[in-house]
């Protein structure tokens, strides 16, 4: 439907009015009048033709887009004329405009993109919530019961999601309920998804993503009925799927089979299983989340043992993230800073764009002059403006391709070996919503850069321009001063906020964690079947190629020890306090020292016996100016209640203190507090362990295959990593932030350093007459030099100030927000350094216009005059 | 003759938003063209009031945007083709309150100024 009627033309009104003519000359000539006179009486009456015409013409609603169409062709023409300015511009915004849009493609396929499946606003996740603890995972059984409760769900979706040998590689497999391809419909490439008759598993179908399609068969289709080993069993490939749909969550999965109690070890099934289907739901039209989440609650505080208040909650499960007001503060520092380099850009452009504008004075006066208003002067450089970003707008989304691309494979290749072949990417794919989003930070740029100059510009008096003067002084210049003080500013706090962080990176990777991770190796039980630890410990021991084996509850580094709130005896419970079982070998083979008393000896490790080992912290907290050796520890809930995982301990003996580790993560610091308990590969509690081969070349990946196959089908299940790469994988966020954060800054400064040249080879443009006059009047080279430096170091210094000021400001609150021991935020090195680097940098920027102020010729100058 | 659109001592220039309120009551009658509507102003107020012809179509376009009138293009009397304007529903509306409202402050207006003075 039109819902404006049609556009009156302009010929149709020229005939209206040449009827009304015909129409007024006929009544004259019935009048008496001579034809030729009744015309030209009609003419008068009429009046001004042309001025109606005219005014039909503006009142016609399409004269903007008329208008619009001239100044883009006008535009274009002038830009094609000016093939530099063109280039600089288009590019300088396109890195702006690539790195913003790179940031938003990762933010966009983690979080924003909904799940490309039918309704993906509908789909919801049950979580549980209890006191301590909560989380997504349910048992395999509660599914089977959930999928019952037709009055809430109109359908139950089940996924266990775990990492699968197959021929000696992981495989992220998902192992979903029959009705996962028939309840969210995603998209098929070739053959069929898993239906309702997979239910039992005859035939091992299996369904391919179209990642690992790529990567596995290249995407031949021939793949369609090929075989592939999962856990030395063959499975039938049935189906790819389309590659937008790689599974409901953060970690795109490979392949997709069915879930069969198969899947699950004889003594963890039932009852004794572990918590690790996720289930999503669909609920009946007219039952909100909260409602169902209410009745679920009963349910769930029965299948949820051994915790207290537990609860439900069915969250929406759009996305792999959905956007929370949590995840947005995470967030908004990160586009920040990805927005103020574009800012940068801006001010870049801005600037050239102004000196063109002054340079075009003439132009734009005679415009003036001959009749244009303001505001169309002001739209036709806007709309030169808007060519620019839209050209920019391309440019930045190849280059943000280009980009994403690199970063994936910069990712791969510098992760730590041992984990990249674990990592899988979501698609980072560009969508409408990146278009758009690209379309308006281009649009908003094209304000911001663009305004600017236009208001300035269409200040022009058209009588000095068209005069040849100009006007007086430096046009424009405070405008482009300002400009190039906050680019200094913006480029000094990402300087220094990347060199905070490479400081701590470099300070955090050169931290001494109390231990020696040399040689020595961790596994750990992926999921929860943490018992095939303790068989695993004693075939290692077994093997000849292996010199050392501990048990432990939890390795170093890997942050997975038991928190407990113990307090010396007799004395109420303080702070909580890392708690790890060890065996006797865990000391000597982290080479950490016994400082003072003795290491636990075997029988006690055999008989679990009520000795503990602290730390030097926790001996220091417990009994100040006493010696730890001998005095006795309760070991509580922090509520005060016994702990369960640790019914035998309720008080013991110390009879070692060793010096503090780190048991988690780097970041923050050795634990404050430790007590080490002693035990053998016997007990419960030995759920990881450490190992250390013979010689480096003893323990490879294939020997540990070979050992992990005598205890279970799927090697898998173990996760191998040496203490070394677990170390490196810590560091890794933080250096890969500051490289990120050095690319922000480099870009910044360099604009900001091109942004400052090209202000004072402009000003030496204008003072050329000026500074031709001094030196003929008698000044130096050098008094020339410190007049030109003098107005660069005023803008540098300026900006340097804001910038110092806003980078304190912002990691002040920052340092206010992250109590982490090993991070520093406010460093002194890292602002002066990041100080040092901006005006040197502006400095240099500013020598050769200086230098080349000296060489004006005053001769020439005065003969000019 | 009253060709001549110089103003005559007794021809009145129309007064600003007047025009509107004329043509919507010149349709009245019926199907009008441009020229006619100028024409008939003219006669019905027996020439005191003066049509700038020219500006009468910029007033048409105005009413026609406002859905106040419509236009069909037509033959007239004389087999010429001319535009005609018809007056619609929302515009018979419209010059009911005008005229109304044109009336009182004509009233309004006279009772201020007074009976009118003696002439020498």
């Amino acid at each position: 439907m039109n819902i404006l009627p049609p556009r009156r033309t302009h010929d149709d009104f020229a005939n209206e009015v040449q009827s009304h003519l015909d129409l007024e000359t006929d009544r004259l000539v019935s009048e008496g009048m001579s034809p030729d006179a009744a015309r030209t009486a009609a003419h008068r009456a009429f009046g001004n033709v042309a001025g109606v015409k005219e005014r039909f013409y503006e009142a016609s609603r399409f004269i903007w887009l008329d208008q619009f169409l001239q100044d883009l062709r006008y535009a274009w023409r002038g830009l094609r004329r000016s093939p530099g300015f063109v280039a600089t511009t288009v590019l300088t915004l396109a890195v702006g405009l690539g790195l913003l849009t790179v940031a938003f493609t990762i933010v966009n396929a983690y979080v924003l993109r909904p799940f490309a499946i039918r309704d993906p606003q509908g789909l919801h996740q049950i979580v549980w919530r209890a006191r301590e603890g909560g989380g997504p995972g349910f048992r395999w059984q509660d599914y089977d019961e959930l999928r019952a409760r037709t009055d809430l769900f109109t359908a139950v979706i089940g996924e266990q999601t775990r990492f699968v040998a197959s021929n000696g590689r992981p495989l992220m497999t998902g192992l979903v309920s029959s009705n996962y391809f028939d309840a969210l419909g995603p998209a098929i490439a070739i053959g069929r998804g898993l239906g309702a008759a997979d239910a039992d598993g005859a035939g091992n179908p299996a369904v391919l993503s179209h990642q690992a399609w790529i990567r596995l068969f290249n995407g031949d289709p021939s793949a369609l009925g090929r075989d592939l080993d999962l856990n030395g069993r063959a499975f039938t490939i049935v189906g790819v799927l389309a590659p937008t749909f790689v599974g409901l969550g953060d970690m795109p999965r490979d392949v997709f089979v069915p879930y069969t109690e198969a899947w699950t070890p004889r003594q963890r099934r039932g009852a004794n299983g572990i918590r690790e289907t996720e289930i999503s739901v669909r609920l009946q039209p007219g039952i909100a989340a909260g409602q169902a989440a209410a009745a679920l609650t009963p349910f769930l505080q029965r299948v949820i043992e051994r915790q207290e208040a537990v609860r439900a909650e069915v969250r929406p499960q759009t996305s792999p993230n959905p956007l929370t007001p949590e995840l947005l503060a995470v967030l908004a520092p990160v586009f920040t800073a990805f927005g103020l380099v574009l800012v940068t850009c801006c001010a870049n452009v801005s600037s050239v764009m102004l000196a063109r504008a002054l340079a075009r004075d003439r132009e734009l006066a005679v415009r003036l002059s001959m009749g244009a208003s303001r505001g169309r002067v002001i739209r036709q450089l806007l709309t030169e403006g808007l060519v620019i970003a839209l050209l920019a707008g391309a440019a930045g989304l190849a280059l943000a391709a280009w980009g994403l691309r690199a970063a994936v494979f910069a990712l791969f290749s510098t992760l730590p070996a041992a984990v990249a072949p674990l990592l899988r990417i979501a698609p980072l794919t560009f969508d409408s919503r990146v278009f758009l989003f690209a379309l308006t930070v281009s649009a908003v740029a094209t304000l911001t850069f663009a305004l600017f100059p236009a208001l300035q510009a269409s200040q022009t008096s058209p009588i000095d321009a068209l005069r040849g003067q100009g006007r007086g002084g430096c046009p424009g210049s405070r405008l482009r001063n300002l400009l190039v003080a906050g680019q200094v500013a913006v480029a000094l706090v990402l300087v220094i906020t990347a060199a905070t962080i490479a400081r701590n990176g470099t300070a955090v990777g050169a931290m001494d964690l109390g231990f020696d991770t040399t040689g020595v190796i961790s596994v750990n039980v992926r999921g929860d079947q943490d018992e095939l630890a303790r068989p695993l410990a004693d075939a290692l021991a077994a093997d000849p190629r292996v010199a050392d084996v501990a048990v432990t509850s939890g390795n170093p580094l890997f942050n997975l020890g038991l928190m407990v709130a113990a307090a010396p005896s007799g004395a109420p419970p303080v702070t909580p306090t890392a708690t790890t079982f060890v065996s006797p070998e865990y000391f000597p083979m982290l080479r950490i020292p016994i400082v003072e008393g003795r290491a636990f000896r075997a029988d006690e490790a055999r008989g679990a016996a009520r000795v503990a080992i602290v730390s030097a912290a926790t001996a220091k907290a417990f009994w100040p100016g006493e010696t730890a050796i001998g005095q006795s520890i309760r070991i509580l809930r922090s509520n005060g209640g016994r702990v369960d995982e640790l019914p035998e301990y309720p008080e013991v003996t110390v009879v070692g203190v060793v010096p503090a580790i780190v048991g988690g993560v780097m970041i923050s610091g050795r634990d404050t507090g430790h007590i080490y308990l002693p035990m053998t590969s016997a007990d419960p509690h030995a759920t990881a362990i450490l190992v250390r081969g013979r010689t480096d070349r003893d323990l490879t990946a294939q020997t540990f295959h070979e050992i992990f196959r005598r205890i279970v089908q799927d090697p898998q299940v173990f996760e191998v990593l040496s203490l070394a790469e677990m170390r490196a994988l810590q560091i890794y966020p933080l250096v890969a932030a500051s490289w990120v954060g050095w690319l922000l800054g480099g870009v910044a400064l360099a604009l900001s350093v091109s942004g400052l040249y090209g202000v004072l080879v402009f000003t030496l443009g204008h003072r050329r007459r000026e500074i031709g006059i001094r030196l003929a009047l008698g000044a130096t080279a050098r008094a020339v030099v410190q007049l030109m430096l003098r107005q660069s170091l005023r803008l540098a210094g300026f900006g340097s100030l804001a910038g110092l000021v806003v980078a304190f400001g912002v990691l002040k609150i920052l340092d206010a927000a992250i109590r982490l021991e090993a991070i520093t935020l406010l460093d002194a090195r890292a602002f002066a350094g990041g100080a040092a680097l901006v005006v040197a940098a502006t400095a240099l920027a500013a020598w050769q216009p200086a230098r080349r102020a000296t060489r004006v010729d005053p001769a020439q100058t005065l003969r000019a005059e | 003759m009253k060709t001549r659109q110089v103003a005559a001592p007794n021809q009145l220039a129309l007064l600003q938003g007047t025009l509107d309120v004329l043509i919507l009551r010149t349709l009245v009658f019926g199907p009008q063209h441009g020229q006619g509507i100028a024409r008939a102003i003219q006669a019905t107020s027996e020439d005191v009031l003066l049509v700038d012809h020219g500006a009468l179509y910029p007033a048409l376009q105005r009413l026609e945007a406002q859905k106040l009138i419509k236009a069909k293009w037509g033959t007239s009397t004389n087999n010429r083709r001319a535009r005609f304007y018809t007056l619609t529903r929302a515009g018979r509306n419209q010059l009911v309150e005008e005229s109304s409202r044109w009336r009182r402050l004509a009233a309004a207006m006279a009772r201020v100024l007074g009976p009118e003075p003696q002439q020498r």
